[in-house]
């Protein structure tokens, strides 16, 4: 019965409950959590993969604030030959539906990346627009409409796999790059990235950069995930600061067909029962015979 | 690794900001010398974690320092109260049988060796405990194991030898096998130059996000052939072996 009302469809992926581990705060999957049931995880999305190994940054990485932490990891991945080798079988094997998170610093390593992970059996390619510093831009891919355009077009002609389109909050528009990337032909939006930030370390005298996420974001994702449903056909993934079960219907009720579940992981390791069962209850309590009956309902397309 | 709301038995000051929580053991799993919990602070983001000091059949103990607003608000838990813990976490020391084995600890790092001592000395191993501290105040007799021969030192001479615990055992003539160490990062980055002779394995510490080997916030450099690469000292860790760590 449970089963049957969570499922959910993003674009041409059916999905069996609308939980998916976000990337980034999941690893790939593979890390031995006990705790967690993994049949009530409908995707998950990897770590984000680059064409040659990257190191990672130097420490410190995370820094606690209010409400959340601030993280700057670097996108620290083996590249993607070892990742297509050794990780992705066994990520195969584990979970239903495998979202792989891509991105690098020039077209040429992005399109070689796209060319290798489309020969796999990969569910969707989610495209981490939030890499700085792309073909010495200065800024993220997902900064400049323009750009973001021409990137997910250029990726699109390169792969049949669904393409994700993952974008930063830290723009003075996000509508305006989420139509960029549908009219570029993203099959979907997932949103937000972490949101810039900083905090001073006294002790080392030191000023901290990063990404900041936690429950302090969540009302940004909710305002974002708001404004895009309602200019965009496009399904949504809606993600920042979801901790608990309500956080994950709010974001459903303003447009998101499906939740992605980050840092929240670390604060509330039973987030995905919590998020899993508070769905189920509020559909039963309610008397919605799906939860597709839900995404939405306290917001409208323009 | 198992997420369990544990009753406190105990959480008392030892000394100034040394605090020892001895909590309700509802795991399952094992817990091996090394291994780390990781406990849920109230209404702060993210857990603390801390080295398994001693494991009874009914609970676990934990000695800690308070450095910062997440320890002390762990400091102000009360008897019967709860806390929210994921455990076992991280690697372990791995054991050995019949061996000549110096042990090396400075301040409330000794915690994953006084549980490892205890492992090593049913293995008919010859040991040899080096405790350094501040002072005699920061000696934690109590939580001790019992035949087992320490080798104390003080900075200001107030118990055991003078000085720099490094020193005493730098100036002990002995040959050991292999060495353990656990302790702030100038003494372990010392005790690291004999991993060219022997075996020496440390347990480093770190901030920490999962715990879980997630999110990959809290690395240490390690050799690999001629290159590097960080690796978790959350899940790849806390033990190294101290020959393969490149120190900034």
């Amino acid at each position: 019965m449970g089963l049957k009302l969570l499922k959910t469809k993003l674009g041409k992926i059916e999905l069996e409950t609308p939980i998916i581990m976000a990337s980034g705060t999941f690893g790939y999957g593979l890390e031995k959590v006990d705790f967690i049931d993994i049949k009530k995880i409908g995707a998950i999305t990897t770590k984000t993969i680059t064409f040659s190994p990257w190191k990672g940054n130097p420490q410190p990485r995370i820094y606690e604030t209010y409400s959340g932490m601030i993280n700057s990891i670097g996108l620290q991945n083996p590249g993607v030959f070892y990742f297509v080798k050794n990780i992705l079988p066994e990520i195969r094997k584990k979970y239903k539906k495998v979202f792989v998170s891509i991105t690098d610093k020039t077209e040429k390593k992005l399109l070689e990346i796209v060319k290798i992970i489309s020969k796999e059996k990969v569910d969707a390619i989610e495209l981490n627009l939030s890499c700085p510093n792309f073909e010495k831009k200065r800024k993220m891919i997902s900064q400049d409409p323009d750009l973001t355009y021409k990137v997910i077009k250029m990726v699109k002609n390169e792969t049949h796999i669904p393409l994700i389109a993952k974008i930063s909050p830290n723009v003075t528009d996000i509508k305006e790059i989420a139509i960029a990337c549908e009219k570029g032909g993203a099959d979907i939006l997932s949103l937000i990235n972490t949101v810039k930030g900083l905090r001073i370390d006294f002790k080392k005298m030191k000023v901290i950069d990063g990404g900041l996420s936690g429950p302090c974001i969540k009302p940004i994702g909710l305002k974002c995930v708001y404004d895009v449903y309602k200019v965009v056909n496009i399904p949504i993934i809606g993600i920042g600061g979801i901790v608990k079960g309500m956080d994950a219907l709010e974001y459903i009720m303003l447009g998101a067909t499906a939740i992605g579940i980050g840092s929240g992981f670390f604060n509330n390791p039973n987030i995905i029962d919590d998020v899993y069962f508070t769905l189920i209850k509020y559909l039963k309590e309610n008397r919605y015979e799906t939860i597709e009956n839900i995404i939405g309902l306290l917001n409208e397309k323009c | 690794m198992e997420n369990k709301i544990c009753k406190i038995k105990i959480n008392e000051k030892l000394e100034d900001v040394h605090y020892l929580m001895e909590f309700e053991n509802n795991f399952k799993e094992n817990f091996l010398p090394g291994n780390f919990v990781h406990i849920k602070i109230e209404n702060n983001f993210l857990r603390r974690p801390f080295s398994v000091c001693k494991v009874n059949k009914n609970s676990i103990i934990i000695i800690y320092k308070v450095v910062g607003e997440g320890t002390e608000k762990l400091s102000k838990k009360k008897k019967n109260e709860y806390i929210d813990v994921i455990a076992p976490c991280g690697n372990s020391f791995p054991l050995f049988k019949n061996k000549k084995i110096a042990i090396i600890g400075g301040g409330t790092g000794i915690a994953p060796l006084i549980f490892l001592s205890e492992k090593l000395k049913n293995n008919k191993n010859e040991i040899d405990f080096f405790y350094g501290v501040k002072n005699k105040r920061f000696i934690f007799f109590n939580i001790l194991p019992v035949r087992i021969n320490f080798i104390f030192s003080t900075e200001d001479g107030s118990f055991g030898k003078k000085g720099d615990i490094f020193d005493v055992f730098k100036n002990f003539k002995d040959n050991y096998d292999l060495i353990y160490a656990s302790g702030p990062k100038e003494l372990l980055k010392k005790v690291s130059s004999f991993s060219e002779k022997i075996p020496v394995y440390i347990s480093l510490e770190n901030y920490m996000a999962c715990g879980m080997g997630l999110c990959y916030g809290c690395v240490v450099k390690i050799k690999q052939g001629d290159d590097w690469t960080y690796k978790r000292v959350c899940k790849d860790g806390p033990v190294f072996n101290a020959k393969e760590i490149i120190w900034d």
